[in-house]
């Protein structure tokens, strides 16, 4: 009896402390600014070079990926569009607030984006009133289950692009254009890209013809690939005709997530001829780096990895992301 | 002999008062924390504002925080922890173990697998109609307090309530390892929905589901109240309350379908809030005593209390992120529980 009530005295001790650790690590990042009035003054009007709207925008009437009737202010000042400040940027738009989790932001973004106040991932009510937002733009179906869609709706106008475009950056671009009534600027937006993304494949086909590229994610001493055809892996195979190792192709088929976890063996056999690595462990020491495992990989040894930071724009998904990735490739890579 | 039964009497006579002036305070209890709660959140309202927007003469943005986000949302959480609370207390009578709760009965883990199941099969919970996860949920809960009831039950015996404890736990167990198993072939995005869920965060905040979980609270509350008599002959063992005349089987099943309706409907609606069933009349008891008839009230208004502190707790703590208040109230009960346990033991 005593030793039992004691273990269970030892896992509620430890569940209580757990519980403890993480909300105290959770608590660290705080932004104080978020009245309305500094928010109000700092979302700058939309870019001045919206030439296409030389007729005054009108009130709009769109269905969204969910079937609602949205109601679309003529020209919104404070645009909330949490998780999809990528497309914004690309639009030249400044949203009154930006997307958060308890440990970081969207660094990358961060040129374009300083100074904006933030707000919590999963859009708090209140949160969200404080802004007095104008319009809000959600990207995946579950940000509004359980009825939050008519909670937010009564904020303000609420968007939600669905599931099927946002998993598409390029559908997602053209549909907020369309919301932003900037479609004009959205296509020349992608138009841009895809030129871009034509030149850089010819640039690398003439510096590294027929040689195969892997991207690596290391976070809490674990190895992620990313997947053939999703997130950064559409960038470099699709978009930049690199080649796929096989270690990827044969990861990418079994695994269903934009980046897949690889045993050390698996690692061991990686075939890749460059390795673009993004290290969420720098600030832990890198020990997986030290692994006589990693070592031994062939483009480690040959010195062709390169390494980015957890803040680059790697991990995300969307136009100013992806040009980003062509641009570090294209300058470590492609030398 | 005429002494001591006065002597009693006069005993029982400052009992009962004490137990007024408890539940009073409970009641005061309960009034202030709804007050600081109207006064919580991430847009600052003076109690003044509070009290102009409540007789119409806030602005638009103050009627909107107060009657849609926050008031909804204190309404909910007073309903759980009375429905848990109380339905905690029925259990722990009918199976005479003071470490029952809803969650020993498997109902927790039976809506959880259900909502996972949904989940997983259906990708996009945003699509289905608002009730239907609550109707899931509530069906999971039930469905898992049936079987355990079933495997319980002997004819002539009644229930057992060694036999509800452990098939309660070997259910439930079977229920979270498929919860677990499943949990692990489903996108990261799901997975967050689900641990949400049954980390307890109230998530389903509008008036809709305040008129969805108000009905069960209204009836079960006032048929478990009235049946406290029966309770209290229940509670000293099967064969005693046979011998006191009571129907034992017929009352076990009536009273433990209503503490199974009044936990499933909370947690169809909260998401798993486990320890209020657990604490809440364990508090009450130290407070008023065994007798049922003021047992309930009280254990009531310290479920409805301790859920209304710790959903005030979770919005307040991180502001402006909130933290899901299954996990406020874990961290409250676990070092309660643990007082409990040295308390005990000495």
């Amino acid at each position: 009896m005593f030793g039992k009530s004691r273990k269970l005295i030892v896992v509620l001790l430890s569940v209580m402390v757990l519980s403890l650790v993480l909300a105290a690590c959770g608590g660290n990042k705080e932004n104080n600014e978020g009245s309305s009035n500094t928010a109000a003054t700092e979302s700058a009007s939309p870019s001045p070079e919206a030439t296409e709207t030389a007729a005054a925008p009108t009130e709009q009437k769109l269905t969204d990926g969910l079937g609602n009737e949205v109601t679309i202010p003529a020209n919104p000042q404070k645009i909330i569009a949490s998780y999809l400040e990528d497309y914004l940027v690309a639009l030249g738009v400044k949203p009154v607030a930006q997307w958060s989790v308890p440990n970081g932001i969207q660094d990358y973004l961060q040129t374009d984006l300083k100074d904006i106040p933030t707000i919590s991932y999963d859009l708090p009510f209140e949160a969200v009133t404080s802004f007095t937002p104008d319009l809000l733009i959600l990207g995946a179906n579950s940000t509004v289950e359980g009825g939050k869609y008519e909670q937010y709706s009564k904020i303000a106008p609420t968007f939600v692009l669905g599931d099927e475009v946002n998993s598409d950056w390029r559908k997602a671009l053209l549909k907020i254009g369309e919301v932003l009534q900037k479609k004009n600027q959205a296509q020349k937006v992608l138009d841009d890209y895809e030129a871009k993304a034509a030149d850089a494949k010819t640039k690398l086909q003439a510096a590294i013809p027929d040689q195969s590229v892997a991207a690596l994610w290391l976070v809490a001493n674990k190895f992620y690939v990313v997947s053939d055809k999703l997130s950064s892996g559409a960038v470099l195979y699709n978009d930049l005709g690199l080649k796929v190792p096989n270690v990827v192709k044969e990861i990418s088929a079994s695994g269903t997530g934009s980046w897949n976890e690889i045993s050390l063996e698996k690692l061991a056999d990686l075939d890749a001829d460059h390795l673009i690595l993004i290290n969420s462990d720098k600030s832990t020491g890198s020990e997986a780096l030290k692994d006589p495992i990693w070592q031994s990989i062939p483009a480690v040894k040959n010195g062709h990895m390169y390494e980015y930071e957890a803040a680059s724009s790697w991990l995300y998904y969307g136009p100013v992301a992806s040009s980003q990735m062509i641009d570090n490739v294209l300058k470590d890579i492609a030398k | 002999m005429k002494e001591t039964s006065m002597k009693m009497s006069l005993a029982e006579q400052q009992r009962r008062h004490r137990s007024i002036i408890v539940i009073s305070f409970l009641f005061i209890g309960i009034i202030v924390a709804f007050l600081i709660s109207m006064n919580t959140g991430v847009i600052r309202m003076s109690p003044l504002d509070v009290l102009k927007t409540l007789f119409g003469f806030g602005t638009t943005q103050q009627h909107l925080v107060l009657f849609d986000f926050r008031l909804p949302r204190i309404i909910i959480s007073i309903l759980i922890g009375m429905g848990l609370a109380v339905s905690g207390a029925v259990l722990q009578a009918l199976t005479r173990n003071a470490l029952a709760d809803p969650g020993i009965i498997g109902i927790n883990s039976g809506a959880g697998m259900v909502i996972l199941l949904f989940v997983a099969f259906y990708a996009t919970p945003a699509a289905a109609p608002v009730y239907l996860l609550p109707i899931l949920a509530w069906a999971g809960g039930g469905i898992a307090a049936l079987l355990v009831f079933i495997i319980s039950y002997r004819k002539h015996k009644g229930l057992s309530s060694n036999r509800l404890v452990l098939n309660g736990v070997a259910i439930s167990s079977g229920f979270s390892a498929v919860t677990i198993l499943v949990s692990l072939r489903i996108n990261p995005e799901q997975y967050q929905f689900v641990s949400t869920w049954i980390a307890g965060s109230i998530w389903s905040k509008d008036w809709n589901y305040v008129i969805a979980l108000l009905p069960f609270i209204v009836i079960l509350l006032p048929f478990v109240y009235y049946k406290s008599q029966t309770i209290n002959v229940l509670n000293l063992g099967p064969p005693m309350a046979t011998g006191l005349g009571a129907a034992v089987a017929k009352q076990q099943i009536w009273l433990l379908a209503a503490a199974v309706g009044l936990a499933s409907s909370c947690v169809a609606v909260s998401g798993s809030i486990g320890f209020v069933g657990l604490i809440a009349p364990h508090l009450a008891r130290r407070l008023v005593g065994q007798r049922y008839q003021t047992l309930l009230p009280a254990t009531a208004l310290v479920g409805g209390l301790l859920v209304l502190v710790a959903d005030t707790l979770a919005r307040w703590i991180l502001q402006p992120a909130e933290i899901p208040t299954g996990i406020v109230v874990a961290v409250i009960g676990a070092p309660y529980f643990l007082y409990l346990m040295f308390r005990t033991k000495g």
